[in-house]
């Protein structure tokens, strides 16, 4: 009886929510989903949230391009062709995935910076932070395993140079090198082997890790850019503020539509092309990895292989350790100098070295 | 008188003493000389002749052969510098017989060959280890042979220079009895290398061919050499080096094939040397220029043709206007098959060759301007072109430059066969614009980020039938080049339709982008005035 007064009295869209909230309480979930706060001084530059939307352009465009991709040898690079010559609009998608894939890795640095920056890992966010780092490796990953799949011969050699680096990784790099490559070069087993991690585990791994991420920053909220954060249960929870809907959320739609923007008109201007297929047997000119791989390959031109590796090994080991190491409590940057040095002297020399390796 | 008699004894005591020594002497050396296992040829027992020479030795031949006393041929003093303090006249020479005086036995050009007779080494080598001991240019030319490919064969210096390299008293090693000859000369050095360079069993193991001596007495070098003892010919050395001897294929070798113009032009660019016969010395200078010579020098593309590439190498000498198209068709087959088809191959010595209009040492990049040059032409008579003497052949002269080297230098404005050449040079410039204009428009469509491939491979197969067209310029046939150009035509369209469309629909794409980035700007505008005015709101109420 109930239910039938409910249909009379409001329109039909209210009516279906309604249907639906009654069994099943939606409304308070949404609630605690959305009506929640964060500071006013926040400032966060939608840069997470930009991630995200590149992460959920890829899972759409990667789909439609599954669609048509084979994965062995013999066809990929055909399939690839195919796509990009004669599937309507398949030039658009593999563009979008390629240039999406591009952004996701710029923006996720780019929001780690911003973290850092604002001091935003220190306690209680540690684990935020850790699960961030885990991200940024992760995000790597799809773009060092998608490299290879269009097999022609930019991909096959930058995966072998790519993988010559895991290689030097000192007891077990033999076999990270093995693992990686399926066999001892870049063949059929490696390529099937990159396609399987990067469209069923990597996707699987990102999307757990995601959530866990936004669901511990809906726990914590964010945090206050002005203000050492206290470790209180509540303490980090605002009942006053910016509401995050439909303030900040709009703000965050408006950044997405920019970056969908920024991604036609990068995919049209530029979309990607495809080299010559291939040829184990004839080595390019110019090899090189991707560039956000390039500052590490560089280095290990210069310092002997295993410094060179276990470099960047010990820097990953401490990013995430960063919250633990650190433990001045202040935020502001003038209050933590030497960490702040310390950042932009890192950024310089990573910079520095990418673009050394690009050039030269 | 007693003492007259006991004089008389002690002289003939003195005498007979002499007498006996003198024997002893006389049977000792004539022993030596016979234990010697491999001495030079028996020396030349008297002859009639020799009874002018009673006395013989080094110094004994000069006083007449230095300065030609009596008229006695001179000892020409470039070959024979070396020998100067000993007795070696004889080894080589036969007093009288041979008219001028310069003959050597067994070395005599145009002789079969034979290796220089010496002691046989038994493993040992005395000359190198005194020779390396020795300092400046001595431990030079030990150090260059043990590195050069005799040195590492074990081909000893006895085997050029004769003696004896297994003992280390120098006097032993280095005398004639030995078989030892110093510096071989000039005239001579061919022998010597053919000696061994010409036996077939002796190359077996090297894989080298045995020819070499053969050709050179036939060359122009060889029979300068032979007939004219002329020693400034070039001789085995002067290409190969001596000591230092390398392999053809070491890029170090003077012969190594991107060095071969320049060790050519050694000699043949030396206007003093070349002036007494009459040849030009520009030919290095105008190869350099050449396509060939662009190829082989700065591109170091070792399969353009070299000096030896025409003219051979020991059999070298200039090829007559009838061989030129099989040197030329060595390496351009094709193209000579198609010359095969040609009336001009068919008109036999007296027909335009490969040269006539090509060049020589100065072969261009062809171009259009071969077939005419679109000016009022002169008369013609039978001489414009050809030699005014009885073998009628093309005169060299009249195509000596580039831009005479055209269809209309010999054939008359208007004739039938000028209607021909236009009708070849209109299908060939006709295709080459739609060629060009095909790539351009695939490089413009590439350059805008569109995949090309299919347009490429179809431009490639309209490139193949260019070069076909072009190539079969040498059939003189209008049917056979339109063939191809027709074909150029055919598959340049298809390529241009592909590029056309990829162009096309670079445009929609650009056009679409800027309708799909309008309506975002739009969006974004809106949404950002409703933040404001909820942001705004949010304000007053705080
Ligand atoms: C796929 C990659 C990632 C996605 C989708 C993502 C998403 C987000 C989102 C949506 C937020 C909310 C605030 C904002 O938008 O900035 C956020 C906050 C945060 N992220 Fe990430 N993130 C990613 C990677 C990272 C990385 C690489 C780090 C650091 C190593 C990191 C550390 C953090 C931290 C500590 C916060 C809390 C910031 C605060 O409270 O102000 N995240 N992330």
């Amino acid at each position: 009886m109930e239910y039938q007064q409910n249909l009379d009295t409001t329109s039909r869209g209210q009516r279906l929510i309604n249907w639906i909230d009654e069994r099943y309480r939606m409304r308070e979930l949404m609630g605690a989903m959305l009506h929640v706060y964060i500071p006013k001084e926040s400032k966060t530059y939608y840069l997470g949230g930009i991630t995200l939307l590149l992460f959920l352009v890829q899972v759409v465009t990667g789909s439609l391009l599954a669609l048509y991709y084979r994965g062995t040898p013999d066809e990929a690079y055909d399939s690839v062709m195919f796509i990009t010559s004669t599937v309507q609009f398949g030039w658009l998608i593999r563009s979008i995935h390629a240039w999406g894939a591009n952004l996701m890795v710029i923006f996720c640095i780019i929001h780690l910076l911003r973290v850092f920056f604002q001091a935003a890992y220190k306690a209680p966010r540690e684990l935020t932070w850790g699960v961030g780092v885990a991200l940024l490796l992760v995000t790597m990953g799809f773009g060092f395993t998608g490299y290879l799949l269009p097999w022609d011969q930019r991909a096959y050699w930058a995966t072998t140079v790519g993988s010559e680096m895991a290689g030097a990784v000192p007891i077990g790099g033999e076999f990270l090198l093995r693992f990686l490559r399926g066999g001892e070069t870049i063949a059929a087993a490696t390529l099937s082997r990159f396609y399987g991690i990067h469209t069923l585990i990597l996707p699987m791994t990102i999307a757990a890790l995601i959530g866990i991420h936004l669901l511990l920053i809906h726990q914590q909220g964010l945090a206050n850019p002005r203000q050492p954060a206290k470790t209180a249960p509540e303490g980090n929870l605002p009942k006053k503020g910016k509401p995050f809907f439909p303030n900040y959320v709009l703000g965050e739609v408006v950044s997405w539509y920019m970056i969908i923007g920024l991604l036609i008109i990068l995919a049209s201007l530029f979309p990607v092309g495809l080299e010559a297929k291939a040829n184990p047997l004839e080595t390019p000119p110019h090899v090189k990895p991707e560039w956000y791989f390039l500052s590490l390959y560089q280095i290990l031109k210069f310092v002997p292989r295993v410094m060179g590796v276990l470099l960047p090994m010990v820097a990953i080991l401490m990013l995430f350790l960063l919250p633990f190491i650190d433990r001045n409590p202040e935020v502001l940057p003038r209050k933590r100098p030497a960490m702040v040095t310390l950042g932009i002297m890192a950024l310089i020399v990573i910079i520095a070295f990418t673009v050394w390796g690009k050039i030269s | 008188m007693r003492t007259n008699k006991i004089d008389a004894r002690i002289v003939f005591g003195i005498i007979s003493v002499l007498i006996v020594l003198l024997s002893l002497v006389m049977i000792t050396s004539a022993q030596s000389s016979a234990s010697g296992e491999a001495t030079p040829a028996p020396k030349a027992t008297a002859t009639a002749g020799k009874i002018k020479h009673g006395t013989i030795g080094f110094s004994n031949c000069l006083k007449c052969h230095l300065d030609g006393f009596r008229e006695a041929p001179i000892m020409p003093g470039d070959d024979h510098a070396t020998y100067n303090d000993n007795d070696v006249c004889l080894d080589c020479h036969e007093p009288n017989t041979p008219e001028d005086g310069t003959v050597w036995k067994n070395l005599l050009p145009g002789s079969t060959p034979v290796p220089i007779q010496h002691p046989a080494s038994n493993g040992l080598n005395t000359c190198y280890d005194c020779h390396l001991e020795l300092g400046d240019q001595l431990t030079d030319i030990a150090q260059m042979w043990i590195e050069s490919v005799h040195g590492k064969a074990g081909i000893g210096c006895a085997d050029c220079h004769g003696g004896d390299p297994n003992t280390d008293e120098m006097k032993l090693a280095m005398q004639t009895e030995s078989g030892y000859i110093g510096v071989p000369p000039r005239l001579v050095t061919p022998q010597i290398c053919g000696g061994c360079h010409s036996d077939v069993e002796r190359m077996r193991s090297y894989k080298l061919p045995t020819d070499q001596y053969a050709k050179y007495t036939q060359s122009v070098h060889g029979k300068k050499l032979r007939q004219n003892n002329d020693t400034r010919v070039a001789i085995c050395t002067d290409c190969h080096g001596s000591h230092n001897v390398k392999k053809g294929s070491d890029s170090t070798a003077p012969i190594y094939p991107v060095n071969v113009p320049e060790l050519c032009a050694g000699c043949h660019a030396d206007t003093t040397l070349m002036e007494s016969y009459g040849i030009p010395t520009n030919q290095y200078e105008v190869y350099k220029s050449s396509v060939h010579g662009k190829l082989l020098l700065e591109e170091q593309d070792v399969r353009a043709p070299t000096c030896a590439s025409c003219h051979g190498s020991h059999d070298a000498k200039p090829p007559t206007s009838d061989e030129v198209v099989n040197v030329c068709g060595k390496c351009h087959t094709a193209t000579e098959d198609l010359y095969g088809q040609s009336l001009h191959s068919r008109i036999g010595d007296n027909a335009p060759k490969c040269w006539t209009c090509h060049g020589t040492h100065d072969v261009f990049k062809t171009g259009e301007e071969m077939f005419m040059n679109h000016k009022p032409q002169e008369d013609k008579a039978c001489t414009s072109c050809h030699l005014d003497n009885k073998s009628f052949r093309m005169d060299k002269a009249r195509f000596a430059q580039k831009e005479d080297r055209r269809c209309d230098t010999c054939h008359h404005e208007g004739s039938r066969i000028m209607r021909q050449v236009t009708g070849i040079y209109v299908a060939l410039n006709d295709a080459n614009t739609v060629y060009e204009e095909t790539e351009s428009a695939i490089k413009k469509a590439s350059a805008l980020g569109m995949i090309v491939t299919d347009a490429e491979i179809k431009l490639r197969e309209a490139r193949t039938s260019l070069i076909s067209a072009r190539a079969a310029v040498h059939t003189t046939k209008l049917p056979v080049v339109t063939k191809f150009t027709d074909e150029v035509e055919t598959s340049a369209e298809v390529a241009k339709t592909i590029a056309d469309g990829k162009l096309q629909e670079n445009f929609f794409r650009r056009f679409s982008m800027i309708i799909a980035v309008v309506i975002i700007i739009v969006i974004i505008i809106t949404l950002s005035y409703l933040k404001r005015k909820i942001d705004r709101e949010l304000e007053k109420e705080s």
